[in-house]
């Protein structure tokens, strides 16, 4: 008897000694009749302590503009509260809507990973209070390129066009540092971009796409009307881009699966 | 390798059946006028020279296309289709599979480009050339161009600086473009965290305090060793030549124990003397008896004794002696005089 109990308790270790590396594999969504179950057996003042600590969580998370994994809210913050998990997540999604102006959005419904994006539109004008981040107007550019390319450059491209804005991937530079880093690295776990391998590329060589966190956050059709001041040409002009630009509007940013 | 048979633009049975259909295509774009006499191949086949050449041409290809990738892509010229005809017409006297490979290396680098320039013309309206795109960025940035007549003799690079919140500008103005949600910070920032105290000057004070007093503590147990040790040797010298000497004196009368350590002037003195005196008797040169009113006389071992008492057993016992015992011994004996003069009044 008590070998059997000594061997089932290993195997509980087991499984979540595993759990701390992978995604999630034990965690599932629990159904609505066990949440039901689950929010009865608790006091709404520890429902809302749980939201905020939640809520909490993200913030602080989102400051690096890293998108954070279901796996890590539930176990570093929700813990035992995890079979009301889909409870507690739609109240947090209601208090960033309500409270902060901010959308939670699931960017990868496969492997759980949450960013935040602001809902109201950023008001132009000498206003802002914020400082600039320089990092943007880099990150602006080589967007730009690719979605004016139709979604996909190699990556020399990108390299060259920056080297006629005097910014150098094998120098240093003053704003950025190591930029090859910054751009294949840092926007990258960001997910503004996306920084893959082309096959049979001798010396190896990448191609950018847009990431996931960029399809969501930023505007296609601000940036072609942008592209028609600095050229002085009616946005139209580029009739293939603005038809994308328009048509992905109403899709895109209305992708808030924030059920989860 | 089976060479071709002869017939001008027949199509040759290969053993590498790809290369042959395509090479039915290029003849027939060609218009026919590829095709290859009977006569010299013949020689051509087995020629490493020729062998070596034409994949050297073909390696040639190759790189240009590889190194001039974005001169190629430019729609305004038709550099492509010039290395496709090329490529062609080094086809032709392919016969090897190393060659072969070669040319199938081409096709694909070639078409590779040729995917790209397509993808070029998606854009039905205007194309999106990225020159012209940075060279506004830089003028939106506030690029100062220099005024001088050496700017339009530098050709197509833009000379002049950037101001230094030149990023800054730009990125302002694209801010506009993104959703992004604002950092969360505290309004005051952090606090202020002071360096920790200096500690370890007190650890070193104390450390070197130590040291001094460790140094001077060895020098001074040294002398007291040495002294003591000479001290005691030089004594029990001196003792046993007393000794010797009275006993040579008068061999007849034995020397009364207690008369010879006793000094009637210092207790501390007597004590030492019979301190002393143990060592002479422990090393068998003086010895201790009874005699017949059973008192202690002390004699020194002549030479010739020293095998004869060697036969007798030795004895130990333990001499104690107090105030009070010296005293009674001084006053039973009439000792006056000490027999064993003190060192320090000793001419040595």
């Amino acid at each position: 008897m008590t070998q059997r109990k000594r061997l089932s308790t290993a195997r509980q270790q087991g499984t979540l000694g595993t759990q701390e590396e992978d995604d999630d594999p034990t965690f599932t969504q629990p159904s609505t009749s066990q949440v039901q179950k689950g929010l009865e057996k608790l006091t709404p003042a520890q429902v809302d302590q749980k939201t905020a600590e939640v809520v909490q969580y993200f913030l602080v998370k989102d400051q690096k503009k890293l998108p954070i994994r279901r796996a890590d809210i539930v176990k570093h913050v929700v813990k035992e509260y995890r079979n009301i998990y889909p409870e507690i997540m739609k109240r947090v999604t209601r208090t960033f809507d309500q409270v902060f102006g901010l959308k939670l959005v699931e960017i990868d419904t496969k492997n759980h990973v949450y960013i935040l994006i602001n809902k109201l539109e950023t008001v132009e004008g000498p206003s802002s209070i914020t400082p600039t981040n320089p990092k943007m107007g880099l990150l602006f550019v080589i967007l730009s390129v690719i979605f004016m390319k139709g979604g996909v450059v190699r990556e020399t491209l990108i390299w060259n066009t920056l080297k006629k804005l005097r910014v150098d991937p094998g120098e240093k530079h003053e704003d950025f540092g190591d930029v090859k880093k910054l751009v294949t690295d840092e926007f990258v776990r960001q997910r503004y971009l996306e920084f893959v391998r082309i096959p049979h590329t001798e010396p190896v060589e990448h191609e950018f796409h847009w990431g996931q966190r960029a399809d969501v956050e930023v505007s296609k059709a601000k940036i072609l009307e942008f592209m028609g001041q600095l050229h002085e040409q009616d946005p139209q002009s580029w009739s293939q881009q603005y038809r994308e630009a328009h048509s992905t509007t109403d899709s895109s940013q209305a992708s808030t699966s924030s059920q989860r | 390798m089976k060479r071709a048979r002869a017939g001008g633009d027949d199509e040759a049975p290969r053993q590498n059946g790809s290369a042959g259909r395509r090479k039915v295509d290029r003849q027939q774009s060609n218009g026919g006028d590829s095709g290859y006499g009977p006569t010299d191949l013949q020689d051509d086949d087995n020629d490493p020279g020729l062998r070596r050449e034409i994949r050297s041409r073909y390696r040639e290809l190759i790189n240009s296309v590889q190194q001039n990738r974005e001169d190629m892509l430019r729609p305004s010229n038709n550099k492509l289709t010039e290395v496709l005809e090329q490529a062609n017409k080094l086809f032709k006297d392919v016969r090897q599979a190393r060659e072969a490979a070669l040319d199938a290396q081409l096709l694909v680098v070639a078409t590779d480009l040729g995917k790209e320039k397509a993808s070029q013309m998606f854009a039905e309206g205007t194309a999106f050339d990225p020159t012209a795109f940075a060279e506004h960025l830089l003028s939106f940035m506030g690029l100062n161009r220099l005024e001088d007549e050496e700017d339009e003799q530098n050709g197509g690079t833009v000379e002049g600086y950037l101001p230094q919140d030149a990023w800054h500008r730009l990125a302002r103005k694209a801010e506009c473009c993104f959703r992004t949600a604002p950092s969360f910070h505290y309004m005051m920032g952090s606090f202020h965290a002071e360096p920790p105290p200096p500690k370890p000057k007190i650890a070193r004070q104390m450390k070197a305090t130590s040291k001094d007093a460790k140094r001077i503590m060895p020098t001074q147990l040294k002398k007291m060793d040495d002294s003591h040790q000479e001290a005691t040797e030089k004594e029990v010298e001196r003792i046993l030549g007393f000794l010797k000497s009275y006993y040579q004196d008068d061999p007849t009368t034995p020397i009364s124990y207690y008369e010879f350590v006793v000094d009637p002037n210092s207790f501390s003195r007597t004590v030492e003397n019979i301190f002393h005196t143990s060592f002479l008797i422990r090393d068998g040169l003086a010895r201790l008896y009874l005699d017949n009113d059973k008192l202690p006389h002390i004699a020194p071992v002549e030479e010739g004794d020293v095998e004869a008492e060697g036969s007798c057993s030795r004895k130990q016992c333990i001499v104690s002696i107090s105030p009070k015992t010296w005293k009674e011994l001084i006053d039973v004996f009439g000792i006056r005089d000490t027999m064993i003069q003190p060192p320090s009044s000793q001419n040595e």
